[in-house]
């Protein structure tokens, strides 16, 4: 068979082409400078253009103190996609970058991944979710259970501490959103004992459309006894908004509190749709995550866990300056128009 | 030139047309003339050239030299579709029908009637009866769907449909090839009155005798020129053969005494679950019964139940004396029992596989060890089958879709063959295949029964049935009703006994 | 060399993949950049270990689509499978028993798609479509939801696709590309030369010409789906094994990647043709191509694209090779 000539011609190829690359292969190919993938879980929720303007942020100032580094964003092609976001890690072990800021999809399927880099020598920063391993230079995120309590007590107390509530979970094994959701849950339980949780065991799944499905399901069976509702990100909360929109039950009739902002989640806090938002600091956590990575690169010691806070927006304080800093982050002064 | 031309009003002349393709000659000079209203017939050997003139006549092909005028006027057929309108019809001896379509929409596929984009309904009907009964089909289902239909009535479809765009020049490919008798002299009243009403028939055929029945003239093809022409009435059908292939025939059918054996295939009161409705048949060992019958008597039904492809409802089989009524083929096989499908196309071969892989797919056993095929090994042995059969073909390696009728029906036949079969069941072996490749089937099986294979030979052409087998049964609706030696039959009689012996005056005409 | 050979329709088919792979790599090794990043062992041995999941699945595959078929479930029985896994392994099972276990499981769902498709003459798409919803709901269902994680993680599984210990060098390579390797051997030769493989392409080739030679086109039908099931098992454990949980929304569109794979390996969806190597090469050509783009930094749009192209082209293969054929012939 004449076919294992041309396989042979591939092999010899790649032998050949592999033996010519140079040996010191530390250096990447950013020339001095650092060279740090920043892989999100996705790149499409508008949290994820936060972080990554905060990256950005960081790399101009490293760049302008001398430190030169260059950021690459690589998010999995598939969202909520585990296999797809352990390739793109072992990807740029292959490509023997000199550190990752990761988010993991998982806290446990992202555990070897991670693992293999710190034996390829490639310090990695987790950022956003956590990981059940201690392999990492630092984890940068927010407190999430604290968010969630923050969602919980807020919610209790537009409810003036009674009726019922419900709460859609994100998406099975997102430790972020877990943790919110607990905070949550407990807050109601020790503070508000008497708001029941009607419904607190569904998944809404990654996309607004699932999310949208989902919530129209809980609402044909709740709906009419439903006082308020926790949402413990912002398709859900979008989606679950939408929802009760077209049950015509929203504008204060069933109280909503979300978690992270988005254009329309903002619109729908405006216009009192949304009672209130737990909002993080993703930008800060973007620069953060990248920050720490190039001084544990450079040799300092850093903290092993880096709160990045919470606030909660309402309609009534969402004007003031500093909160106008977290719903408006100044994406385009980091990533140019075509945000 | 001209002025010949003009006072001889001839529908079609074709004057010189050669066609090369890379280093191959498929035509190299060939000249025809057809007069209004003449049933002209085209005669000659698979690769001729037939097909290669048909298709520069349909526009399919541009020819490199040569001239062709219709009706005085220079023809220069760009595609099908605008000789089409220029008055030449083809009609193809593969079907080219939609299978999905019902019977009137396949008619008018293409030349709908219609007023800005709507379908004009009763004007459609009334276009596709009226092509129904000129070929004297008005009983076909103008709403089932082709697929439900018979090979035959697909094939009256077919020219149906060449018929509604009421053609000045009508070519025709074996229409016959897989029509029965009785559908034959439908078309061929069909032919005469088309001709009556001036449109020119260009008849291809291998089928001789039929040229001679419907056609006023002749021209033969052979290696791509046309090496004579002539009126049909004063040739002999020796001596066109003797065009046609270019040496003597003396004995397309051999016939040597043979001895019959033993019963080795007896079926008893056999009736499937619609057709065959009662079949009692003794085929004995060195023997070669003919199976006759009208399309849809159940012949092709019978060999099916038998090989155990189809259910038996009733009756009773046995083989080589043992009752093996419900069988498999694989059963079937294992007992030596061998079937050669009527549709070598669809059913009967593997067209994208290896001629060694079809050949020796029933019996891989000799060149396979522990479950692993030996490819050299099955090259051999295709190649041994190939030369005995006289295969034309590249090599063992070669998919049999590439090859021709002739030599695809021959490694259909060499399967069973190599299988070892000592009954064969043939589901007409020679259809749409050359004299040649005939001749040589022919041979065979006499060669097979004289060395004491039985053979079962359904054929719809009555020459062949009388000059090859022992025995002939006729088939009427799912009945056998007369197995006789053929020397108690003659043609009429077993045209006859197929229409059910009531038809007799026009079957006989 | 031989021109006939050159020009015959067996060589141009098998090479295919090859040329395509060839192609892509050539590609890679024009660009300055990538030819320093991507052509080194330690990125090998990641796309070989990315290649992995969608070649053996791809080998159950080639099965079912050489015979005429085509199976949707691959990436559910994927999910599946690894949820299975992860219950085995919570269960206290060794290894032999993991990997035997999982595959009869993917196996006896294969043999009902087969079973289904034999008995009642059904389209292999609808069965399989079907299929691909029960399976992700009962995997779905069994790990009630989320990802099963062993407390007691079993390191022979895990390890079957572990590349951590010397992540820059190509050698040693994980057990499950050896496996991988090995299993594509002999079903070549199956495929290729097994009186059993004959059966495959004769009934894709025509069911019917099948039947009349008196092979059992439904026992074999049951067995090709039976073990093409038996593949997306082991697929399975392999998926199993790189996440190191159970997780019952992996593989979303994987049989989509699978089906590509074989397609891009010479494969003709109407059955009768494609061969073992030209689907794992087709799988291989997919990671790289994946790889590269990642490493390259494209975005992922364009990768999607490229991906989309490559397929299209692979198989618009089928109509350039009858003009190139002649082409050849002709200068003969």
């Amino acid at each position: 068979m004449k076919s294992w000539l041309l396989g042979a011609a591939c092999a010899a190829l790649i032998l050949v082409a592999g033996c010519g690359s140079d040996p010191d292969g530390s250096g990447g190919s950013a020339g001095d400078g650092l060279e740090i993938v920043v892989i999100p879980k996705g790149t499409t929720h508008e949290f994820w253009k936060s972080i990554h303007a905060g990256a950005k942020k960081a790399e101009r100032e490293l760049n302008a103190a001398g430190q030169p580094v260059k950021i690459i964003w690589k998010g999995p092609l598939k969202e909520d996609d585990r296999d797809e976001q352990i390739k793109v890690v072992e990807n740029f072990i292959g490509r023997e970058v000199d550190g990752m800021v990761l988010a993991p999809l998982d806290e446990n399927a992202l555990v070897r991944p991670v693992e293999t880099a710190g034996k390829a020598k490639i310090p990695v920063v987790i950022i956003d979710s956590g990981l059940q391993s201690d392999k990492y230079a630092s984890f940068v995120a927010t407190d999430n259970y604290v968010g969630g309590r923050m969602g919980g007590e807020h919610l209790g107390e537009l409810l003036g501490g009674k009726g019922n509530v419900l709460m859609l979970r994100y998406a099975v094994g997102s430790a972020s959103t877990t943790k919110r959701e607990e905070g949550f849950l407990d807050a109601i339980k020790e503070k508000y004992p008497d708001i029941k949780v009607l419904s607190s065991d569904q998944y809404a799944g990654a996309t607004r459309d699932l999310a949208y499905t989902a919530s129209q399901n809980l609402l044909s069976r709740y709906g009419n006894e439903l006082n308020g509702v926790f949402c413990p990100n912002e398709s859900v909360t979008v989606s679950m908004t939408k929802a009760i929109r077209d049950l015509g039950k929203a504008g204060g009739n069933v109280k909503i509190v979300g978690f992270d902002t988005s254009v329309q989640s903002l619109r729908d806090l405006e216009a009192g749709d949304v009672q209130g938002l737990v909002v993080q600091n993703p930008i800060r956590m973007g620069y953060l995550g990248v920050k720490t990575l190039a001084s544990h690169i450079s040799g300092a010691k850093v903290e092993k866990r880096i709160d990045t806070g919470v606030a909660m927006v309402t309609k009534e304080n969402m004007s003031e300056p500093e909160i106008q800093e977290l719903l408006n982050p100044p994406l385009e002064e980091y990533l140019g128009e075509g945000n | 030139m001209a002025k010949e031309t003009e006072s001889s009003p001839l529908r079609l002349r074709i004057r010189g047309v050669a066609k090369r393709f890379g280093p191959t000659v498929a035509l190299g000079g060939v000249s025809l003339e057809v007069a209004p209203g003449e049933v002209h017939a085209l005669i000659g050997e698979n690769g001729a050239g037939k097909s290669t003139l048909m298709k520069v006549l349909s526009g399919a092909h541009q020819p490199d030299a040569g001239s062709l005028l219709l009706d005085g006027q220079p023809f220069k057929p760009s595609d099908p579709l605008h000789a089409r309108n220029s008055g030449v019809a083809m009609i193809y001896q593969e079907l080219n029908l939609a299978p999905d379509l019902s019977v009137e929409e396949n008619m008018l596929l293409g030349t709908e009637p219609q007023t800005m984009g709507w379908l004009r309904r009763g004007e459609r009907r009334r276009l596709a009866k009226r092509a129904l009964e000129e070929i004297g089909q008005p009983d076909l289902p103008l709403d089932a769907p082709v697929r439900s239909l018979t090979i035959a009535q697909q094939q009256l479809v077919e020219i149906a449909r060449a018929l509604v765009g009421e053609p000045r020049v009508l070519i025709m490919d074996e229409p016959t090839s897989s029509l029965t008798r009785l559908d034959t002299e439908n078309l061929f009243a069909v032919i005469e009155r088309m001709s009556q009403r001036g449109v020119s028939v260009i008849y291809i055929s291998h089928f001789l005798e039929e040229c001679q029945r419907v056609a006023s003239r002749f021209t033969v093809l052979r290696d791509g020129r046309s090496v004579g022409s002539g009126a049909m009435a004063g040739a002999s059908l020796d001596e066109i053969i003797q065009l046609m292939v270019g040496r003597t025939v003396d004995e397309i059918y051999p016939h040597t005494s043979r001895a019959i054996g033993e019963p080795v295939l007896e079926l008893r009161g056999v009736a499937g679950l619609v057709k065959p409705s009662r079949v009692d048949l003794t085929l004995r060992a060195g023997e070669i019964v003919g199976l006759f019958g009208l399309v849809g008597a159940g012949r092709t039904e019978t060999l099916r139940a038998v090989f155990g492809l189809d259910r038996l409802a009733k009756g009773s089989v046995s083989v080589f004396s043992h009752e093996a009524t419900r069988s498999t083929p694989a059963k079937r096989l294992a007992n030596g029992v061998g079937l050669l499908s009527e549709d070598r196309k669809e059913e009967g071969l593997l067209l994208g596989r290896s001629i060694a892989d079809n050949l020796t797919l029933t019996r891989l056993g000799p060149v396979t060890r522990l479950g692993i095929v030996n490819s050299s090994a099955q090259a051999a042995a295709a190649g041994k089958w190939m030369d005995r059969l006289d295969v034309k073909a590249l090599d063992a390696a070669q998919p049999v879709g590439e090859l021709s009728g002739g030599n695809q029906q021959k490694i259909a036949l060499g399967r069973l063959l190599h299988h070892e079969a000592n009954i064969l069941l043939l589901d007409e072996p020679t259809r749409g295949i050359d004299v040649g490749s005939k001749a040589q089937i022919y041979r065979l099986m006499n060669d097979l029964a004289g060395r004491g294979k039985a053979v079962i030979f359904v054929s719809s052409y009555l020459p062949e049935l009388l000059g090859v087998c022992d025995r002939i049964g006729v088939m009427c609706r799912g009945e056998l009703s007369e197995v006789r030696p053929v020397a108690d039959w003659s043609e009429s009689a077993i045209i006859r006994a197929a229409v059910g012996q009531t038809e007799t005056g026009e079957a006989a005409a | 060399m031989n021109l006939a050979q050159l020009g015959s329709r067996d060589f141009l088919k098998a090479v295919r993949p090859f040329v395509g792979l060839f192609m892509v790599l050539l590609l890679f090794a024009m660009d300055a950049e990538l030819r320093s990043l991507f052509f080194k062992g330690g990125n090998f041995k990641t796309i070989l270990t990315q290649t992995v999941i969608v070649a053996i699945g791809a080998m159950g595959m080639t099965l079912v689509i050489v015979s005429g078929g085509i199976d949707l479930s691959a990436g559910s029985l994927v999910a599946l499978c690894s949820v299975v896994t992860a219950k085995l392994i919570e269960h206290g099972h060794g290894l032999a028993a993991v990997l035997a276990l999982t595959v009869l499981v993917g196996g006896l769902a294969g043999l009902a798609n087969g079973g289904i498709i034999a008995a009642f003459r059904m389209m292999p798409f609808i069965v399989t479509l079907g299929m691909m919803g029960i399976a992700r709901g009962i995997s779905k269902w069994l790990a009630d939801n989320q990802t099963v994680n062993p407390e007691v993680p079993l390191e022979s599984v895990n390890s079957l696709m572990d590349k951590s210990q010397s992540p820059l060098t190509f050698f040693p390579l994980p057990d499950g590309v050896w496996l991988a390797l090995g299993l594509a051997v002999v079903m070549t030769v199956v495929l290729r030369s097994s009186v059993f493989g004959r059966y495959v392409f004769a009934i894709g080739s025509n069911e019917d010409t099948a039947r009349l030679c008196g092979i059992r086109v439904n026992a074999n039908k049951i067995a090709i789906y039976a073990l093409a099931g038996a593949f997306f098992g082991l697929a399975g454990v392999m998926q199993f094994s790189r996440l190191t949980q159970g997780d019952p929304s992996v593989a979303i569109g994987l049989e989509l990647q699978i089906i590509a794979a074989v397609v891009i390996g010479g494969a003709s969806l109407s059955g009768g043709a494609g061969s073992i190597p030209g689907s794992v090469i087709g799988a291989f050509m997919m990671a790289c191509l994946a790889n590269g783009s990642s490493i390259k930094d494209w975005p992922n749009y364009m990768q999607e694209i490229i991906i989309g192209v490559v397929i299209i082209l692979a198989v618009g293969m089928d109509k350039v090779e009858p003009m190139l054929q002649r082409f050849i012939r002709r200068g003969k």
